[in-house]
Order: C-alpha cells, then structure tokens, then sequence
C-alpha cells in the first residue's frame, strides 16, 4: 500500500464531495435534468398525439360523390371533419379560426369516377404551419396514414412484405430492419454520449483537483508531507474516478430514465428484445468493455493531471484540458452513426489511433462477437496509459510538478518555457 | 552541540537565473536561525531544498545527517515545512485539517488527537476550528498553518515568512509559540524573514543572504556589533555596501 494513499483519498473524496460546482454539476444536474427533460419530452408527445387524434379538418368536396363520401366517412373515425362550402382554399382559410382547424382538404371534382375507374386522383391538403417544433408534421403523417389505409381497403391485394434479419449468421423472422436499427441507433447513441461526458467530465475533475493545489498553495506542504509521491498521483486519480463514476451512475440513471421516457411513447423498436436476437454483450462482452473503459478513464485522467501540472490555476488548468477535448467529441459523435468497420482504412486508423475511441468502439464490437476488435484496443489503450502514467507519475516525483508552467504566449509561439521561482 | 543542517557549496540554477551560488549553512540542533536578505536573494530556495522540494544543481545538504536528494522520504519524517504562501483546503474544516496533516506523522489515533489538540491551543482558533477554511481570514489561516508546522514537534521546522500577513499581535503570538516549542520541545527552526527586527528578537543566530550566497553570519548581537550598527537592517546596508 502507497504510504498516505488512504489518509489522501479520504482528504480528496471530502474536498471534491463538498465542492458544489461537482456536486451540482456532476450529481444533481443529470439526476434533475435528464428526467425533467424525459417528463417534457414525454408530455410533448402524448399531448401532440393527443391533439392529433383531436384535430379538426375542413373539407372543400367539389365531388359530391359516393367515392368521396365513404372517403370522408373513413378520416371522420378518427379526426373531425367539417364539410365547408367554399370555391377554393383561399375562401375556407377565414373558416379556420370558427372551426379551430388546422388542415383543409380540398377533393377534386372527379374524385368518386377516378376512384372506380382505379385511376390516380390527388387530393389536396394544406395544414397550418405554427411553429418549430418536431412534432409540428404529426397531423400531416396521420392523414397519410389514414389515406394509406383507404387505400389498401380499395386494393386489399397489392403486394405485402413480412420482413425477418439474418444476425450473425441466424435467422429472425418477423423481425422489421427498420425497427432494430432503430432500437440499436438509440443504444448506440447513449453509449457514446455516456463516455464522453464521463471521461469529459472526470478529467476536468482530475485538472481542477491538482490546479486547486497550486492555486490554494497547498501543494508545495504536500510535497514535503512524508508521502509517497505516487500516493498523490493516485489519490488524485481514485479520486477523479469514484466521483466520475458517481457522476456518470447519476448520468446514465438520468439518460436511462429520458430515453424510457421516449421509448414508451415511440413505437421504434416495440416487440423487440435484443437479448433474444443475441444482441447485447455476453458476460465476456461486458468484461472487455469494463476493461476498455477503466483503461481510457485512467489514461485521461492521468492525461489531465499532465497537463493541469503546466497550469497555474484552475482555469489554467480547464484551459488546457480544452484542448484535449476535440478527441473526446470527434470519436464519439462519429461512431455515434457509423460502424468503425465501415469506415475507409485511413478514418479507422485515425479512429483507432485516439484512445478514447476505444471504449466506443468497443461496445459495438463486443455486441456483434468481435472480441479481438476489441482485445487489440484494450492492448493499445493500456499501452497509452503505461506511457501517461510514466509521465505523470515523473512529473510527480520530481519538482517539475511545482516548477513547471506553461504560458499560453509560449504556446502560441509553439515553444514551452518553464518558468522557475527564483526568490 | 549537534548540527541540524549542513549546506556545502550548494548551487541551484532556474534556466540562466542562479538563484543559489555557492550556499554555504551550518544549523545546530535546538537554535532558531534566520535567513535574512531582499526579495529574490535565495532564501526561499533555499529552505525549499533543505525541505526536499527542489533539488539542488550542486552541492550537499543533510539534515539530522541525512543526505536530502538521496533519502528525501527520510528527511520528510522529521521535518515539517510552511511555504510563504501557503493555503489550506477550503472545504475541510480547520480541525479535518490538521487531522488530514497529523495522519502523515502517526498511525495511532490517540496520538493523532493529541496533535490536533495542541495545534487548536496553538492557533488558539478555538470553535471556528469547525468551521470550513474557506470561511477563515488570512491571519486565522496562517495561525492555522503554524500550528499545523509545530503540532508533530518535528526535530526541525523551516518557516518560511512565518509571520507573513499577520497583524501586530498575532505576529507576536505566533513568535512567542515559536521561541517556546523550541525551549520547551528541542524543536530546531530555520525561517526567513522580510522583518529583521523579528529576526533579531527571534534568532538565536542569523545569516544575511544577498545574490544566492551568505554575506555575513552570527548571533545578531554580535552582528550589530561587529558593523557598528543600531540593527540588522544597517548591518545588511553595510554588507552589501549600500550605506
């Protein structure tokens, strides 16, 4: 055991527990914010749906036939229609606001003849646009929708599919493409959303840590403290990464709750269970990822107390950790849609080179049973870490962690300049 | 009497500034020596590297005989350090504090109370111990700090600017601890000081610094006598040959 490990996570826990900047920002905001941001998203929908199944149209029929009154007859079951006399939209747009509508379909007139003939009619629908909001088109699916219906009930013989997926070599009947990729897009887009705000949010917490002890001028009574220097580097890294995972248990708990929230109301993905298709990680799966994860976490973190040591204060420090960001955002928002095996050889060699794509890619490999994908970057991202850590706990061992800064002047003229206490 | 701290032509280079030029100490065991000299003569790198914080270019330093580069994790055992400008974490409370910093020198719970509650008659902060640092004054955190520095009763104890930021009588408290660990507990203390009327009230010998190396040595007294001056200040003017 590291002499003073313990006494110095304890120390570290406190101070980081007690800050309220993380306690706001890492705990209670994505406890509060994900559901708060689940329970709009989910009033939203069901009262769009809602609105939808009440919404009112009106109907200029300039056929008058048999053909468009069962046409009528079939929209009138779900949504109130008002038949309005009216020579074209632009006399029944003043009707709107009397009938609080907000659509109007206009029937041609040959629309019964053309429907018993079999040959293509057009109606014409106008729907109210009211404002920005992705639910502003619901009322306009819902008329395709029904139009699709009476359609099918006029040619009930057209041509179905009864879709199935081949996964790893076995087949699914019945199972829609469409709805798995949709399932899976939504699980592939928590996965790295998650990993980078943990490993974004745990190395600002690692820099603001160690630039606190400069900033506070503690660090220089630590350093004489008889403690092992290593214990310092690892306190601060235990440290980062318990309150980390508590950020990203809070985080996940948060998302997990937003994304339920949406799947209840959606119908992407309903019926589908993707243990049963074999797709979700084996036991084997999940201990590779947990592995790759760890090993990215303690490499940036590690990278983070690198560079908060050039620091001289804690905006110093978040400063420079900026930098590094960039290599958090580009991984994760690129493997957020596309499959790493997709990918042309010199973007997966890019991706593959930056560590903290590995737990991204990761998670998708061990989904689909390729363990070596996996292995090779767990192996890759270690062997990144031995070298940061090298460097750190370097750092640590000798003055440099006191003396050493870095100007953002210097940086500019892309030259580091240490700058030493000569009093 | 047995020497604490021995310095043997000791250099220390930051880059092209030569902070130390040829530092030559000797401290006894028991005395409080100051280090007196302006701002950037060496002083506080000085007492960083007899603390084990730097390393020095060239030369020796031991402490208690020991070696400070080679075996720093020994000297760190038995000797405490207070920077000019040292802080205190703003989330622990004063007493979480010197608990956090008593650990560092004993295992045993008892003993860890009994530093913590010499360092709280020390500071003499009383129930504000409990309060988080963040809430204390300058003055208070610096009390807090001494007490930190003294409560282990390290053999030795280098302060650097212990009184620094303190007011007139908490200055004068804090040298009064100063003078009695030392009396009382054979605590050794190497400091430096702006203020050379505290150093001559409180050093039993003292050692002008001036551009990395010691320009004049010896008891204050003896100091002032010998430049037929009234103070340590005239006698630093004379050395240099500024008067």
């Amino acid at each position: 055991m590291l002499r003073g490990f313990g006494n110095f996570l304890i120390k570290e826990l406190k101070e980081l527990i007690r800050d309220p900047k993380i306690l706001l920002g890492m705990i209670i905001v994505p406890l509060v914010m994900f559901p708060v941001l689940g329970g709009i998203m989910s009033f939203s929908v069901k009262s769009a749906q809602e609105n939808a199944g009440k919404m009112t149209m009106l109907v200029i029929n300039h056929d008058g036939g048999q053909g468009s009154t069962v046409f009528m007859s079939n929209l009138s079951q779900t949504i109130t229609i008002y038949n309005v006399t009216a020579s074209n939209v632009t006399d029944a747009i003043p009707l709107m606001p009397e009938y609080n509508a907000t659509m109007i379909m206009e029937i041609p007139a040959a629309f019964s003849q053309n429907v018993a003939n079999n040959t293509p009619v057009e109606v014409k629908i106008y729907s109210v646009f009211a404002g920005v909001s992705m639910f502003e088109s619901m009322g306009s699916s819902l008329i395709d929708g029904l139009i699709a219906n009476y359609n099918r009930d006029l040619a009930p013989n057209v041509v179905r599919t009864n879709k199935s997926v081949i996964i790893k070599g076995e087949l699914f009947e019945n199972v829609d493409p469409m709805q798995l990729s949709g399932l899976m897009l939504s699980q592939a887009i928590a996965m790295p959303i998650t990993i980078m705000i943990l490993l974004s949010y745990s190395m600002q917490i690692a820099a603001t840590s160690v630039a606190m002890e400069k900033e506070e001028k503690t660090l220089e009574t630590l350093l004489t403290l008889p403690m092992d220097r290593f214990a310092i580097l690892a306190g601060k890294l235990s440290g980062s990464v318990i309150i980390a995972g508590v950020g990203a248990l809070a985080y996940m708990f948060g998302f997990n709750y937003y994304m339920g929230s949406l799947t209840s109301i959606g119908t992407s993905g309903a019926g589908l269970d993707l243990a049963k298709l074999g797709l979700v990680p084996s036991l084997f799966g999940y201990l590779l990822l947990g592995v790759s994860l760890f090993v990215t976490l303690l490499s940036a973190l590690a990278l983070a107390v690198i560079l908060s040591a050039f620091a001289e204060d804690v905006r110093g420090a978040q400063s420079l950790v900026g930098y590094v960001y960039p290599f958090l955002f580009v991984p994760s928002l690129a493997l957020m849609y596309v499959d790493f095996n997709t990918l042309p050889f010199v973007l997966k060699v890019v991706l593959f080179a930056i560590p903290f794509s590995q737990p991204i890619i990761a998670s998708k490999s061990v989904i689909m049973g390729d363990y070596l994908t996996a292995g090779l970057g767990i192996a890759y991202v270690a062997a990144f870490t031995l070298a940061i850590m090298y460097v750190a706990s370097r750092l640590f061992a000798t003055e440099k962690i006191l003396t050493a800064k870095l100007r953002f002047k210097g940086l500019r003229d892309r030259r580091k300049v240490p700058v030493e206490s000569s009093e | 009497m047995s020497t604490a701290i021995e310095a043997v032509d000791v250099h220390k280079d930051f880059g092209n500034i030569h902070a130390l030029d040829g530092l030559n100490l000797n401290v006894k065991t028991g005395e409080i020596f100051g280090l007196i000299g302006p701002n950037g003569a060496g002083k506080t790198t000085a007492l960083r590297i007899v603390s084990t914080l730097l390393l020095p270019s060239s030369g020796l330093v031991k402490v208690f005989g020991t070696e400070v580069v080679e075996h720093a994790m020994e000297v760190r055992r038995f000797i405490t350090y207070l920077p000019e400008e040292a802080g205190v974490y703003r989330n622990l409370s004063g007493a979480e504090y010197l608990e956090f910093m008593a650990k560092f020198a004993s295992n045993e719970n008892g003993e860890v109370q009994k530093m913590v509650d010499e360092a709280a008659q020390i500071c003499g902060l009383g129930d504000r111990l409990k309060d988080r640092a963040k809430e204390y004054s300058k003055g208070m955190k610096r009390r807090l700090l001494v007490a930190r520095a003294l409560m282990s009763r390290p053999r030795l104890a280098v302060l650097d600017e212990p009184t620094g930021g303190l007011d007139v009588l908490h200055s004068y408290h804090v040298r009064e601890i100063i003078k009695n660990y030392v009396q009382q507990h054979g605590v050794t203390v190497l400091l430096s000081s702006h203020n050379m009327l505290e150093v001559e009230h409180l050093c039993g010998r003292v050692a002008l610094m001036n551009r990395g190396k010691i320009v004049a040595e010896g008891e204050p007294r003896g100091l002032i006598d010998k430049f037929g001056s009234t103070n340590l200040e005239e006698v630093f003017a004379k050395v240099v040959g500024l008067a």
